[in-house]
């Protein structure tokens, strides 16, 4: 993996690259079994007794369960130095989870996306800080 | 409870982004009402206002706005917001208050001014506002969300493009007829199909826009008003439902959705509409035209399902083979729809509520239904709101 030392996320608690590898950051509800995304973004059963919510990260790989291609840039507050448009927006499934969860598709020739095929999680570069340091997103590619 | 019709009706028509005063949009729909129902502001004994939400105070009270410009006369005033389902929940809050005996007459209205350009986050809150992290971080507008539910649509039915471009087709005609749309050019297929992607597979011609309108409803339980009236219109049921959990949609805002299913699609819209058909006893059956939200081409198609007017995938056939058609089993969306329009948001919902008023009326010319007894309006806003009336004469 690339050097993340210079890296922060534009909004924290979202995406860790911590363990060596890029993965979402989920929680778990030890009581109904639902996993949230973003981890705040509670989703109880009703009747849940909401006990026992744990962070924890999402696996690297997931498989496409859906995915465009945005043709024109997203408005502000969106910001990349670099243009992206037309870039691909990609729901992956985390099968054990039970989750699908949206973001940039990145790295990837948008006319292979294909329903099913596997793809990782991953860090896309939005634009530099005023502390010198490399905004990110999370962002999904397909496994080579 | 009381029964409750609809006396009256306004619409200021839709249009683009105007420099004009959200409350005076407001205030020629309220007129317009007024004259329909044929009655005076001081019979009005309370106001349930969609609030709109880019005029900041004034836009968040803008029920008290509103009767300041026709005179205050001291009666309650509520504001509300259920994103683009708001006006649903303003016409069953006259409706609830008029029904229990609250009030006798009373005022819904809605008015919204189209943002300049694009909708986009509200706050730069990400903590508290959880809408901020897609703008901020996911590049991910309302279409897209769309897109992402299109795409799976057709993946499991046999959807085509073609099918996504006949709606626009079909709306496109309607909306020629109506004076209150925004857009009246009409289109072909080709036309469409030659339209650039916004967000494939949807295009340009496949989504609607936002736009500036007014609607305003006046409902009454009182005999005299309702004898006067020129063909009221009862109300049947007006409900609105919420999101249930394991609705695997994912929700305009949200990041994520359930990845095996435990409710169904758009469970906000299937439980406002069962809410309505157990609480006025009328089915998908029995309904003789259909308002519902075009947002996309793909609203049109999933609503027809989510709604029951026909099992899951079938929808496609009953547009090809012009069921939905003004003439055909099920008229839909005889207005020209959102895609003739485009989202007033706090308006909306009152405006789908008054096509269907107008068609039951027998008011709308040449886009008129053949004689329609029953009608339903049917909502979508984002993160679980909905909202179904249903109207009969
Ligand atoms: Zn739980």
């Amino acid at each position: 993996m690339e050097n993340m030392a210079n890296k922060v996320a534009r909004i924290p608690n979202l995406v860790d690259w911590s363990t060596g590898e890029v993965r979402l950051m989920s929680a778990k509800c030890n009581s109904c079994g639902t996993y949230f995304f973003p981890r705040e973004h509670y989703q109880h059963r009703p009747g849940c007794s909401r006990e026992g919510v744990e962070n924890v990260l999402l696996p690297h790989k997931g498989k496409l369960a859906s995915y465009t291609i945005q043709y024109y840039p997203c408005p502000a507050p969106f910001k990349t130095e670099k243009k992206i448009t037309p870039y691909g927006i990609g729901l992956v499934e985390f099968e054990d989870e039970k989750i699908q969860v949206a973001g940039i598709i990145t790295d990837t020739d948008l006319k292979s996306l294909k329903m099913g095929m596997e793809m990782e999680t991953t860090i896309l570069e939005m634009f530099t800080n005023e502390e010198k340091q490399q905004v990110v997103t999370w962002a999904f590619k397909a496994v080579k | 409870m009381r029964d409750v019709y609809i006396i009256g009706t306004g619409i200021h028509p839709w249009m683009g982004f105007s420099e004009q005063v959200f409350a005076d949009f407001a205030a020629v729909a309220v007129d317009n009402a007024l004259k329909d129902a044929d009655i005076e502001w001081k019979k009005i004994q309370a106001i349930m206002a969609g609030i709109f939400i880019y005029g900041g105070n004034a836009g968040h009270l803008s029920g008290q706005y509103l009767e300041s410009i026709f005179g205050e006369t001291g009666v309650p005033v509520v504001n509300v917001y259920n994103a683009c389902a708001t006006g649903s929940a303003s016409i069953r809050m006259a409706y609830n208050s008029v029904a229990a005996g609250e009030t006798d007459t009373a005022l819904a209205f809605g008015a919204d001014v189209s943002p300049k350009g694009f909708l986009t986050a509200k706050s730069d809150n990400a903590v508290q506002d959880r809408d901020v992290i897609r703008w901020k971080m996911g590049g991910m507008p309302n279409p897209i969300y769309w897109a992402l539910e299109c795409r799976k649509r057709m993946e499991k039915y046999d959807t085509t493009e073609e099918d996504l471009a006949l709606v626009k087709v079909l709306m496109s005609e309607y909306g020629s007829k109506n004076p209150h749309a925004r857009f009246k050019k009409t289109y072909t297929i080709e036309e469409v199909l030659n339209s650039v992607y916004v967000c494939d597979p949807l295009r340009l011609f496949e989504i609607c826009p936002v736009s500036t309108g007014a609607a305003a409803v006046i409902v009454t339980a009182d005999k005299e008003l309702i004898a006067k009236a020129d063909k009221a219109v009862k109300i049947n049921a007006t409900t609105m439902g919420s999101a249930i959990y394991g609705d695997p949609t994912i929700r305009i805002s949200a990041l994520s959705c359930p990845a095996v299913p435990e409710a169904p699609m758009l469970s906000e819209s299937y439980s406002a509409s069962r809410q309505a058909y157990e609480k006025s006893g009328i089915g998908p059956e029995d309904i003789d035209v259909l308002e519902l939200p075009d947002n996309s081409s793909w609203h049109y198609l999933v609503y027809l399902e989510t709604c029951g007017f026909c099992k899951d995938g079938e929808a496609d056939k009953m547009l090809r083979e012009g069921e939905t058609k003004i003439g055909g089993k099920l008229p839909v969306n005889p207005s020209g729809g959102f895609s003739s329009h485009g989202e007033a948001l706090s308006a909306q919902a009152l405006w789908q509520v008054i096509e269907c008023t107008n068609q039951l009326r027998g008011r709308c010319g040449e886009r008129q239904v053949e004689n329609p007894k029953v009608a339903m309006a049917q909502t979508y806003g984002l993160m679980g709101n909905s909202g179904t009336t249903i109207l009969s004469v």
